[in-house]
């Protein structure tokens, strides 16, 4: 208690000095860095999954071939979750002597638990509502037309006759893209009634669940405990929007990325402001040494200062993350809808923790070893360190950038990567400031004065200046990364997407239609017409083994054994596949061949040569695996797993898939056209990419300024570097003064060194970023010609000198004010 | 008036003080004095006299409160910081006690900085021939750390010659040199001065010291209490 009253002490006597003011700050600056990236992304995290449970129905549930024992729902409603059961299965509809293949979904009354169920009255009202009473039918617009009926009138499924009560416009899981049949909604009961769900039935089997996150995490720990029965398995929101994703989660590996850059930035403007601090108390310990204060008690001392400044500036850069995160979230407004949107406390109370472990990480080493200067040193100055060739305690820093670096990557792997190449741009600047200091010991002979005593100043502070050189260039390196090097990958990505890419899908068109279909479309001003093949079957043999008595280590390769599989075929290798083992089959080879997906390869474990066997509804096809293909999937291009060769695939019972491009305003005509024929179900690609590109624009817009942290960490390791040379830049001002130096040739000397010493961050920061972007271009947006732009780079490091130049300037505006007399007074 | 009659600097009623937590304090009071040009003189005096302050106010690196100093003509206290740097640059040489050289620089780049700073363009040939005359032509390359204490003192005395400066200012010269080095570093200060027809200004602790000097006053409590004439070497 007495120590931390000393402490207390201590600190408000201490606080105007600069180091403990820099400590505070970079403390500051990393948990806002932290915390704001952390508290954001739980709350897109969030919203991702409020948004993915909209399309489920439900906040988690369980597929299933088999109906679900009861004991799964019970658990749930132990737990205080409501649960809903649902059925799918397809069914055939009869009305008016015509029939039609529904696509049915039956389920209870309390469908859907998340999301919105959208129906339209008879007089065309939308509403609103749940799933429908026994009796009851929903149709969507596809049914209605197909079998010629309103809404209020009768048909026939599953052996009952049942009423339509709405006209189907929206259902929660109903967004799945190739949507093949028209869909009903039934009540379970009538479904169970009509025997459709009864042993021998194609139904799939669904339990919902929704509640307090707590309750839903609980619900699915029980489960993960317990055997789900054969064929079954969780359906989670994390499975949902497989893209959007993707998106998020590169945006946010790069937003941690540079949260942590600005953290670790800080803890090297840390270990600066420490070993100044320290260097300035060694007499002041000195004398406490001798005064017989012991070393356990002088280490507590300066712990418990550091302790008492920590506290509350990580509060203030709690609050202050808080603050900003919610100001980015208003900015990002309506970027989910119905979105629970409180602000989650927990990361940023982690962020404060990180914070607290980088000060203290780097803080420690000079400290504890400031409290080893020995009582003697009242005396003699010379024996206050002992140098070492290797001092332990400065692994501890190591140790907390390692740590964090592993807590904000998530994967050792990528830890190892993120050290690697923080590490690297590290050592291109050292390297390259040395060079600069090599080359300057060469030229400083003949050069101009300023200039020569510029780079004598950064000579002087090899080390400092090597620091303050990697510190900017990492900072300039991240902001380069998303000022300039982003916005160029995301023109050669929409490059790499020509303008008449196609925007429509048209499904379902018969073969008799295909004609008439391209025609119509040529008048309305639609190009870029192909039509593609679409088969539907199911995989029943691997090389001759029945499915069902395989078994697969792989959860997802027992669904996709289980499901109705889209295939088709074709003599040219689509766009955006790549053939990366075996060879493509061409129109006509000798024997079926089916080239496979990589993610079926990993799936499946399947390899070239493996004999897959297929029933397409009356028919059946064997084909070898001749090919397998890399398919890029963010391409918005119509692809599949399974691709056949033509010759072999063609006579299977199939419709046409067709892709054009209409050119914007075309929507009225194309509606007529899709009146015409009713059968078709036409997807707008273009609103689905506008709503994925707006949804990563706003939060790119709302998250962009967290790039700025870097770059004012950058700030703050030039400003303790400038502190802690501040008393001998004061010492070298006073002697150029006193030997008649004026005022603007100490200038003129400062903004030589400020700017080469921005020259060489810059230049090492504009060729890490073109190293990023060209890395980035080629694995991760997959542009095989894209090259970071020169010219903006290379303004872009101009422009770092001038401003680490004016930086510098500002910062040692003092110093070139000292008055030359200080020289005399420090004799 | 003859140029040996006429004064170089001049001191009138000179008086310096400082506001510390306790109120004002005087730290000169009234100072008169005068010296001649070629003329070597020494301050000496008790700690805390007033002399580094003395010296200071003389080379024109701080203002008095009251009184008048004049060097070469020109009224310092009517000057700014600026145009007393000018002066300085034209007219003015150091020698400290800590030697004060950049340890960046080399023995000849030190010694370069005074005629840099006036902007000459013959500033290493300058340096190498100052060098030389204080014997360090051969460790011209030399960092001072590779320097002894005295030979950095020598350096820095060529780096006070160097541009041919009227008066040199030492403070304490041989404060931080053993007695012998010291002595070397006396004799070389005088004979350059001669050489120079430089006037020299020494404030020191070292009465021997001050006995070489043409004159010396005594300060004490900020007043001059004595003017004695020494004994030429």
């Amino acid at each position: 208690m007495k120590l931390l009253r000393l402490a207390l002490r201590t600190l408000r006597r201490e606080w105007h000095l600069p180091e403990l003011r820099t400590l505070a700050a970079s403390l500051v600056l990393a948990v806002v860095a932290l915390g704001v990236v952390a508290t954001l992304a739980a709350r897109i995290e969030r919203g991702m999954l409020a948004s993915a449970a909209e399309l489920i129905g439900g906040d988690i549930g369980i597929g299933s071939p088999q109906t679900l024992p009861a004991k799964f729902a019970a658990a749930g409603r132990q737990r205080g979750l409501t649960t809903t059961d649902t059925a799918s299965f397809p069914s055939v509809a009869f009305a008016h002597r015509q029939t039609q293949l529904l696509d049915v979904l039956a389920s209870d009354k309390h469908y859907p638990l998340r999301g919105t169920l959208q129906l339209s009255d008879a007089a065309g009202h939308a509403y609103n509502g749940h799933a429908p009473s026994p009796g009851q039918v929903y149709l969507d617009h596809r049914a209605l037309v197909a079998l010629n009926l309103k809404v209020g009138q009768p048909l026939q499924l599953g052996g009952r006759e049942l009423t339509i009560a709405a006209e189907l416009l929206r259902q929660p899981d109903g967004g799945e893209l190739l949507a093949l049949a028209p869909r009903a909604l039934m009540s379970l009961t009538d479904a169970e009634q009509a025997g459709l769900l009864g042993a021998g039935s194609r139904a799939r089997h669904r339990l919902l669940l929704a509640g307090t996150p707590a309750a839903v995490q609980d619900w699915r720990g029980w489960v993960q405990k317990t055997a789900l029965p054969q064929g079954a398995e969780l359906i989670t929101p994390e499975q949902t929007q497989q893209r959007m994703r993707t998106a998020f989660d590169r945006a946010g590996a790069f937003l941690r990325l540079t949260a942590l850059l600005s953290a670790l930035l800080a803890g090297v403007a840390i270990a600066l402001a420490a070993q100044r601090y320290a260097r300035r108390k060694t007499s002041e310990v000195a004398l406490l040494r001798a005064l017989g204060t012991s070393r356990r008690r002088v280490l507590g001392l300066l712990l418990g200062t550091l302790g008492a400044l920590a506290l509350p500036a990580a509060t203030l850069g709690l609050l202050l993350a808080l603050a900003l995160s919610q100001l980015a979230w208003l900015l990002a407004n309506q970027l989910f809808t119905n979105m629970p949107t409180a602000l989650p406390l927990v990361p940023s109370l982690a962020a404060a923790a990180m914070g607290i472990a980088v000060l203290i990480g780097f803080a420690l080493p000079p400290l504890a070893r400031l409290a080893e200067v020995p009582p003697v040193a009242v005396f003699r100055q010379s024996v206050t360190r002992r140098v070492r060739r290797f001092d332990a305690l400065y692994l501890i820093p190591v140790l907390v950038a390692l740590g964090l670096i592993w807590s904000q990557s998530g994967s050792l792997k990528l830890a190892g990567i993120l050290a690697a190449s923080l590490f690297g741009v590290a050592l291109v600047a050292a390297l390259l400031a040395a060079c600069l200091l090599w080359l300057a010991r060469r030229v400083a002979p003949g050069a101009h004065p300023a200039l020569r005593l510029g780079l004598a100043a950064l000579a002087r502070r090899r080390s400092l200046s090597l620091i303050q050189a990697t510190a900017l260039s990492l900072g300039l390196c991240a902001l380069l990364l998303l000022a300039v090097v982003a916005p160029a990958l995301l023109q050669g990505w929409r490059q790499e997407l020509p303008a008449d890419t196609p925007n429509w899908f048209a499904l379902n068109l018969e073969d008799d239609q295909r004609a008439g279909f391209a025609h119509d479309l040529a008048v309305i001003g639609g190009q870029q017409l192909n039509m593609l093949p679409l088969a539907v079957g199911k995989l029943t043999a691997i090389n001759g083994t029945p499915i069902d008595r395989l078994h697969f280590s792989d959860p997802r390769a027992a669904e996709w054994a289980d499901r109705q599989l889209r295939l088709s075929w074709s003599g040219k290798l689509p766009p955006s596949n790549k053939v990366i083992a075996g060879q493509w089959a061409g129109p006509d080879p000798a024997q079926p061949e089916v080239s496979i997906d990589t993610r079926w390869r990993d799936m499946f474990g399947m390899k070239i040569g493996d004999r897959l066997s297929f029933n397409v509804g009356e028919g059946s096809l064997d084909a070898r695996v001749g090919s397998i293909r890399q398919v890029d999937w963010s391409s918005f291009r119509v692809n599949f797993f399974l691709l056949f060769d033509p010759a072999h695939a063609g006579g299977l019972p199939h419709t046409w898939l067709a892709s054009f491009y209409l050119p914007p305003g075309h929507a009225r005509p194309l509606a007529k056209l899709s009146r015409a024929y009713s059968n078709l179900s036409l997807i707008d690609v273009d609103s689905l990419l506008g709503r994925v590109r707006e949804i990563v624009d706003r939060v790119g817009n709302a998250v962009r300024w967290i790039l700025g942290f870097s770059l004012l960490a950058g700030a703050l390791v030039l400003a303790a570097a400038l502190a802690a040379s501040a008393a001998e830049r004061r010492h070298e001002a006073a002697l150029l003064r006193t030997l008649g130096a004026r005022r603007h040739q100490l200038r003129a000397a400062a903004a030589c060194e400020f700017a080469l010493l921005g020259l060489v961050a810059g230049l090492t920061a504009a060729l890490g970023a073109a190293g990023a972007g060209l890395w980035l271009g080629h694995a991760v947006f997959h542009i095989d010609s894209f090259v970071p732009p020169p010219w903006p780079l290379a303004l872009a490091a101009l422009g770092a000198a001038l401003v680490v130049m004016l930086l510098g300037l500002a910062g040692t505006r003092k110093v070139t004010r000292t008055p030359p007399m200080r020289l005399l007074r420090e004799e | 008036m003859n140029d040996s009659s006429r004064s170089l600097l001049e001191a009138c009623d000179v008086s310096k003080s400082v506001s510390g937590p306790e109120g004002r304090l005087d730290i000169l009071r009234h100072v008169d004095l005068r010296i001649r040009p070629g003329e070597s003189f020494a301050i000496v005096g008790a700690s805390g006299s007033g002399k580094t302050t003395l010296l200071g106010l003389l080379a024109g690196l701080d203002t008095p409160d009251s009184g008048s100093i004049q060097l070469d003509g020109h009224a310092l206290e009517q000057l700014d910081e600026e145009a007393r740097a000018n002066l300085r640059r034209r007219l003015v040489g150091f020698v400290f006690q800590s030697f004060h050289l950049l340890p960046a620089l080399t023995a000849e780049e030190n010694v370069m900085l005074p005629l840099e700073l006036e902007g000459s363009s013959a500033a290493r040939p300058r340096a190498r021939t100052a060098l030389e005359a204080v014997g360090l032509g051969a460790r011209r390359r030399h960092y001072p750390a590779q320097l002894s204490g005295g030979e950095q003192q020598r350096v820095a005395i060529a780096r006070a010659f160097v541009h041919g400066p009227r008066v040199l200012f030492a403070d304490e010269p041989t404060g931080n040199l053993d007695q012998r080095t010291g002595h070397h570093v006396c004799d070389l200060l005088f004979a350059l001065n001669r050489d120079h027809q430089t006037t020299l200004v020494l404030v020191t602790h070292d009465a021997a010291l001050a006995a070489r000097c043409d004159r010396r006053i005594e300060l004490d409590e900020g007043r001059v209490l004595t003017t004695v004439a020494g004994t030429p070497a």
